[in-house]
C-alpha cells in the first residue's frame, strides 16, 4: 500500500519537476547565460552595460521551442518554426547596442518573432511597440510576454510595413525581417536624428547590420559589419 | 519477361529519379538534387555487390532469380518501396537547416537516404541478374535498360503539368506492375517442364501476385485522393520566399503549375513589395504587386500600373540611371531573369519601343497578359545571336536566389565575356548597358562584373575601357553601367547619386571621399578593390590580382560560366574563419555540399567495390582489370553525357531542357548501339574504343565553333541539329559496356561486380564533372571522357592477356595515363 502511494506521489510530481527543469530559470540556465554574455558578447566588443545586463537577465530559453531549449545559449540562431528564427545572441546584443538607448526612448520593432528581441529592448528602454504579421506567432508570443510580465511591451498583430501611426514618431525602429528596401512609411515615422536598424543577409549564414540615421532630408546608412566579417575584409585590405 | 522487366523498371526508376530531383528542388534547394544521384548510386551499386557476394556462396542464383516468379516478386517490392519511401520523405519532418542543432535530423536524413535507395537497389538487381543470366545477349539487355531509361527521362515532360510531382511519382512507380498479369506461364508440354514451371510460379503464387498488385493500386488511389492528395503533395521549404509570403494574411495561391522546368506558383498578396535598389529619398507609395515564384523561390514581381505615374517609383531606383543617360531611348531591350522591377523602369523612361526577352514560357505569357507588352519567349543569348537590331538601352535583370551560395552551381551565360561582347555589339553608338545585382561583402560580384565589362570592351579594341564604366551602390545592391561611348557628362551620374543618396563605386576621376558618403562602410571596400583591379588591368597584372585575391572573382567565359561561384578551395580555411569558424555556414554553398556528397559517394563506392573481394576465392582474384575497365567505361559514358548537357545549356538557355534532350538522346542512341553490338565479335571492342577516343578528341578541339553556329539557328533547327549531333557519339558509347560484359567476363559473379563498378563510376563522375566544370571549364570534361575510354582500351590490350599479375600493366601505364590527364 505504502509503495503504491509512493509511486502515485512520484508520478503526480514528476511532470511538474520536469516542467520546472525545462521552463523555469534554473541555476543551470543562469550559468549558461552568464557564459553567453561573457564569451559570445562581452569578448566580442559589446560594452554597453545596459545591454549586457539585459542579456544576462532575460531567460533566452523561454523564447525557443522546448525541444531546443538546451541549445538556447549557443552561439547561433535557432529555428522557432514556420521558417522563422530567433537571432544569434550576439546579433541581438549588437543591434540593441547600436541604437544607443538611454532608457527614455520609444522603440518600434517590426517582426516580433519569438519576442526575445522585444524582451531585451524592454530592459533597456521606456516603451517597446512591436508588430507581428503572422497571427499564430503574434498570439503565441503575446501570451508569452504577458505571462512573464513584460509590461512595457505593447504588441500588435498587423502589417509592419506601415509602422504604427498612432504611436509615432519613434526614436528608434528595428526591423528584424528580411527586406529588399526600407519601407518609406517607416522612415516617415522616424524622429529627426532617429535611428533605424536592420540585419542583412541570411540568419543561418552571416549577418551584418545596416543603421539608418535620419538627418533632415538626408539619410546616411552605416554598414556595421558583423564581427565575423572583420578578418576577411581586413585581409582583403592588407593585400593592397 | 526479364527484358521487359529491365525495360519497365529502368523506365520507372529513371522517372522516379527525375521527379525526386524536382521534389528536392522544391522542398529543399537545387544543389541538394545531387543527393538524389548519390542515393541512386547506393541502390544500383549495392545490388551488384550483393549478387557478387551471393555468387561465392550459392551457385546458380542467376537462374533462380531470373524466373518469372522472382521477377514478379522484385517488381512488386520495387513498387512498394518506391511509394513508401516517397510518402515517408514527404511526411518526415526533415529540415536541412536544423541538422546542426537537432541530432534527430541526422536520423531522419539517414532513414530517407536508405529508404529512397531501395527502389534503385531493386532495379539494379533485376538488370544485374539479366546481364548475369543472359551473357550471350548483353546487347539486348543493354538495349532494354537504356531504351527504358530514355523513355523514363521523357515521361515527366508531358505528364508533370497534368498530375504534379506527388501524383506522378505514385502513378509512374505503378508502371512495372503491368507485367504482373503476364507472369503466368504457358501450359507445359511435358512432365519435366511442368515440374520446372511449378517451381517457378504456381497458380497460387500467380494469384497472390495479382492480388498484391491490386492492393498496391488501391493504396495508391487512396494516397492520391485522400484529403485531396495532401499526404503526397510536395511543399516548398518553409525558408523560401513563397512559404514566407503564404504566412501573411490574405495571401492566396491563384495558380500552381508543375513542369519539368520547375513549379510555378502565382500568388496574390497585399504584402508583396519588391523594389530592390530603391532610394531612401523616395517618400511615395509603391504600386500594388503580385508575384510568381519558381520552386518556391526566384520571385518575379508584377506591378499594377494603371497610369504611367504608377511606375515613377522606379525613377528612384539605381538602374534608372542608365535610362537617364540614354534620355528618352528609342528602343530598349530588357533581358529578364527573375526580379520584375526592370519593367516599371522601362515604362517610366518613356521608351518608344520595348523588347522583353523572357526564357520561361509561363512568366513570358504572364508578362504579355499583365502589361500588354510584346515578349520574346527565347533564350536571351540565342535571341542576340539571331538579331541584328541595335538598341539604345540593354537592361539585364537578374538578382539571384534568396540565399547566397545556393546558386553556386548554376550555369548562366548572361554574365560571361562573350555575353557582354554581344550586348555591346547590339548597342547603338550612344547605347547603354545596365546590370544590377545584390551587393556582396567582401566584394565579389561587383569586381567580377567590372572585370568582365573591362575585358569585353578591350576585346572590342575600345581604347581606355575605364572611361566607359560606372558603378554605383546603395546599401544592398549595385548597378553597373557600361556605355558604348566614353562618359562625357559625368555630372548626370554624380548628381543622380547625390540626389538619391547613392554612392559612386567607380567612375573615372572620383576620389575615395565620394565613394562612401551615404551608405557608409568602415572603409570603401568596393571602391578600393576596383581601384586595385583597374590598376592591375592597366599594368597587365590582372592574372596576379585574381590569383592573389581571396575569392575567385575572375571574369567568366562561356567555357566556365558560373557567375555565382566565388570559392577558392586553396583558401577555404580563411573563408571558414571569416564566417566565424562555424561549420554549418559553409553548407550554404552548393559547391561545398556537392564536395561532401562526392566524398560520401566515394566511401560508399569503395565499400561496395571492396566488400565482394573478401568473399572471392583466391583463384578467381583476377578482378582488378575487370573493375578498372568498367570503372573507365562508366566514367567515360557519364563524362560524355555531362559535357553535352553543359554545352547545350548555352543553346537552349535552360538546364532542364538541355538535361532532357541530352539524356533522352544519348540513351536512345546508345541503346541502339547496344543492340547492334550484339552482332559484333570480341575484336571489335578495341576498335570501338579507339574510334571513340579519336571522336572525343575531335569534339574537344572543335565543338565550341559548332555550338556558336547552332546558337544562330532559328526554329526547329535549333533542336534538330543538337539532337543529330548526339547520334554518332551516343551510338558509339553504347558498345563498350555490353561488349565488355560479353567478352571480358566469365562468371555471373564477375558480371554483378562489373555492374557495381559501372554504377559507382557513373555517379562519382557525375559529381566530379560538376567540380571540373567549375574549376577548369566545361571543355575539360570531354578530355576526361577521352582519357577514361583510352584507359579502358589499355585495359583491354594488357589487362586480359592472362598475365599472372593483373597489376603489372597498371604500373607500366598509369604514369603515362596521368600525364595524359
Amino acid at each position: 500500500m505504502k509503495r503504491s502511494l509512493l509511486t502515485f506521489i512520484i508520478l503526480l510530481l514528476l511532470p511538474s519537476i520536469l516542467l520546472a527543469e525545462i521552463q523555469g530559470d534554473s541555476p543551470k540556465y543562469k550559468h549558461q547565460r552568464e557564459e553567453m554574455v561573457l564569451k559570445q558578447i562581452r569578448r566580442r566588443g559589446i560594452s554597453d552595460e545596459k545591454v549586457l545586463n539585459a542579456m544576462a537577465q532575460v531567460p533566452r530559453h523561454f523564447f525557443v521551442p522546448k525541444k531546443l531549449s538546451y541549445k538556447a545559449y549557443s552561439d547561433h540562431p535557432l529555428p522557432i518554426g514556420e521558417g522563422q528564427t530567433i537571432s544569434q545572441p550576439y546579433i541581438v546584443a549588437l543591434m540593441t547596442q547600436y541604437l544607443g538607448l538611454t532608457g527614455s526612448e520609444r522603440v518600434l520593432e517590426i517582426g516580433t518573432g519569438s519576442g526575445y528581441q522585444a524582451a531585451i529592448l524592454s530592459k533597456t528602454t521606456k516603451e517597446v511597440y512591436t508588430i507581428e504579421i503572422r497571427k499564430k506567432l503574434y498570439e503565441r508570443t503575446s501570451k508569452l510576454l504577458k505571462s512573464h510580465d513584460y509590461k512595457n511591451i505593447i504588441t500588435r498583430h498587423g502589417d509592419g510595413y506601415f509602422g504604427w501611426n498612432g504611436a509615432a514618431p519613434f526614436d528608434c525602429i528595428m526591423i528584424t525581417a528580411a527586406v529588399n528596401h526600407i519601407p518609406p512609411p517607416l522612415l516617415k515615422q522616424l524622429k529627426n536624428k532617429g535611428k533605424l536598424i536592420l540585419p542583412l543577409g541570411n540568419p543561418f549564414s552571416y549577418q551584418n547590420l545596416v543603421l539608418v540615421t535620419k538627418r533632415d532630408d538626408d539619410y546616411t546608412v552605416k554598414q556595421i559589419i558583423g564581427v565575423l566579417f572583420v578578418p576577411l575584409t581586413g585581409y582583403a585590405l592588407d593585400k593592397k | 519477361m526479364i527484358f521487359l522487366a529491365v525495360f519497365f523498371l529502368s523506365l520507372s526508376s529513371i522517372t522516379f529519379e527525375v521527379l525526386l530531383i524536382r521534389v528536392f528542388s522544391i522542398s529543399q534547394w537545387n544543389h541538394l538534387s545531387f543527393m538524389v544521384i548519390s542515393i541512386a548510386l547506393f541502390g544500383f551499386a549495392a545490388s551488384g555487390t550483393l549478387l557478387s557476394i551471393l555468387d561465392t556462396r550459392k551457385k546458380g542464383w542467376e537462374k533462380r532469380f531470373s524466373s518469372k516468379g522472382s521477377v514478379a516478386f522484385f517488381i512488386i517490392l520495387y513498387t512498394v518501396t518506391a511509394i513508401t519511401s516517397f510518402t515517408v520523405l514527404n511526411i518526415i519532418p526533415l529540415d536541412y537547416f536544423r541538422l546542426p542543432f537537432e541530432p534527430i535530423q541526422a536520423f531522419y536524413l539517414l532513414s530517407v537516404y536508405i529508404l529512397l535507395s531501395l527502389p534503385f537497389f531493386l532495379t539494379g538487381l533485376i538488370t544485374s541478374i539479366a546481364y548475369s543470366f543472359l551473357p550471350e545477349k548483353t546487347g539486348f539487355v543493354y538495349f532494354a535498360s537504356m531504351a527504358g531509361s530514355a523513355f523514363g527521362a521523357i515521361i515527366p515532360i508531358p505528364l508533370l503539368p497534368l498530375f504534379g510531382e506527388g501524383r506522378l511519382i505514385i502513378l509512374t512507380t505503378l508502371i512495372p506492375l503491368v507485367l504482373i498479369p503476364f507472369v503466368r506461364l504457358r501450359m507445359p508440354s511435358s512432365q519435366s517442364e511442368r515440374n520446372d514451371m511449378q517451381k517457378a510460379c504456381s497458380r497460387n503464387k500467380h494469384l497472390a501476385f495479382i492480388a498484391s498488385g491490386l492492393v498496391i493500386a488501391f493504396i495508391s488511389v487512396i494516397l492520391i485522393s485522400l484529403k485531396g492528395g495532401a499526404i503526397i503533395q510536395v511543399k516548398p521549404s518553409p525558408y523560401k520566399a513563397f512559404s514566407q509570403i503564404l504566412q501573411f494574411p490574405h495571401a492566396r495561391v491563384i495558380e500552381s503549375v508543375s513542369s519539368i522546368r520547375g513549379r510555378i506558383n502565382n500568388i496574390k498578396s497585399p504584402y508583396i513589395r519588391f523594389a530592390p535598389g530603391l532610394s531612401l529619398k523616395f517618400t511615395g507609395m509603391l504600386p500594388n504587386q503580385w508575384a510568381i515564384f519558381k520552386d518556391g523561390d526566384e520571385q518575379f514581381t508584377f506591378y499594377n500600373l494603371s497610369h504611367q505615374k504608377d511606375a515613377s517609383f522606379s525613377k528612384s531606383t539605381l538602374p534608372f540611371l542608365g535610362y537617364l543617360l540614354s534620355f528618352n531611348p528609342e528602343h530598349v531591350l530588357l533581358l529578364q531573369h527573375g526580379g520584375g522591377s526592370g519593367i516599371p523602369c522601362v515604362l517610366a523612361s518613356g521608351a518608344r519601343k520595348i523588347t522583353i526577352v523572357e526564357q520561361n514560357p509561363q512568366i513570358a505569357r504572364a508578362i504579355r497578359i499583365h502589361y500588354s507588352l510584346p515578349v520574346v519567349n527565347q533564350n536571351p543569348r540565342a535571341f542576340l545571336a539571331r538579331s541584328n537590331k541595335r538598341f539604345n538601352v540593354i537592361h539585364v535583370e537578374n538578382w539571384g536566389t534568396s540565399i547566397p551560395g545556393a546558386a553556386t552551381l548554376n550555369q548562366e551565360h548572361l554574365f560571361t565575356i562573350e555575353a557582354f561582347t554581344e550586348y555591346l555589339k547590339h548597342l547603338t553608338e550612344q547605347g547603354i548597358l545596365i546590370i544590377s545585382r545584390k551587393l556582396l561583402l567582401p566584394p565579389a560580384d561587383s569586381l567580377r562584373l567590372w572585370a568582365t565589362a573591362y575585358s569585353s570592351l578591350r576585346s572590342l579594341e575600345i581604347k581606355n575601357p575605364e572611361s566607359h564604366i560606372a558603378l554605383l551602390r546603395n546599401w544592398d545592391t549595385f548597378t553597373l553601367i557600361v556605355s558604348k561611348q566614353s562618359f562625357q557628362k559625368t555630372s548626370i551620374i554624380k548628381d543622380f547619386a547625390r540626389n538619391q543618396n547613392f554612392d559612386l563605386v567607380f567612375l573615372q576621376g572620383i576620389t575615395k571621399e565620394t565613394a562612401n558618403r551615404f551608405n557608409i562602410f568602415d572603409e570603401p571596400y568596393h571602391f578600393l578593390e576596383i581601384q586595385r583591379i583597374s590598376h592591375a588591368y592597366r599594368s597587365s597584372t590582372e592574372k596576379a590580382f585574381f590569383n592573389d585575391y581571396l575569392l575567385d572573382v575572375s571574369p567568366q567565359t562561356d567555357i566556365r560560366p558560373f557567375p555565382n561561384r566565388f570559392i577558392k578551395w586553396s583558401r577555404l580555411k580563411e573563408i571558414y574563419k571569416s564566417k566565424g569558424s562555424r561549420l554549418y555556414t559553409l553548407f550554404m554553398s552548393g559547391e561545398i555540399v556537392v564536395a561532401v556528397v562526392f566524398f560520401e559517394a566515394l566511401i560508399i563506392s569503395i565499400l561496395l567495390l571492396v566488400l565482394p573481394l573478401f568473399t572471392i576465392p583466391k583463384k578467381e582474384k583476377k578482378i582488378f582489370s575487370h573493375i578498372l575497365y568498367f570503372l573507365s567505361v562508366g566514367a567515360g559514358f557519364m563524362f560524355v553525357e555531362l559535357f553535352f548537357i553543359k554545352k547545350y545549356i548555352l543553346i537552349f538557355g535552360d538546364p532542364v531542357i538541355s538535361f532532357t534532350v541530352v539524356i533522352s538522346g544519348i540513351l536512345i542512341f546508345s541503346s541502339i548501339g547496344g543492340f547492334f553490338s550484339q552482332r559484333l565479335g570480341h575484336k571489335s571492342l578495341r576498335y570501338t574504343l579507339i574510334v571513340l577516343f579519336v571522336f572525343l578528341i575531335l569534339i574537344f578541339l572543335g565543338f565550341d565553333t559548332i555550338v556558336h553556329r547552332i546558337l544562330g539557328f532559328s526554329g526547329i533547327f535549333q533542336y534538330i541539329v543538337p539532337i543529330l549531333l548526339l547520334m554518332p557519339l551516343g551510338f558509339l558509347v553504347g558498345f563498350p559496356f555490353p561488349l565488355g560484359m560479353r567478352y571480358l567476363l566469365k562468371s555471373p559473379g564477375q558480371r554483378a561486380h562489373a555492374w557495381t563498378a559501372n554504377g559507382c563510376a557513373s555517379v562519382l563522375t557525375s559529381i566530379l564533372a560538376a567540380q571540373i566544370a567549375l574549376s577548369i571549364g566545361i571543355n575539360a570534361i570531354i578530355a576526361f571522357a577521352a582519357s577514361a575510354y583510352f584507359l579502358a582500351f589499355l585495359v583491354t590490350v594488357h589487362g586480359f592477356r592472362g598475365s599472372k599479375n593483373p597489376f603489372s600493366f597498371c604500373s607500366r601505364h598509369f604514369q603515362g595515363f596521368f600525364k595524359l590527364l
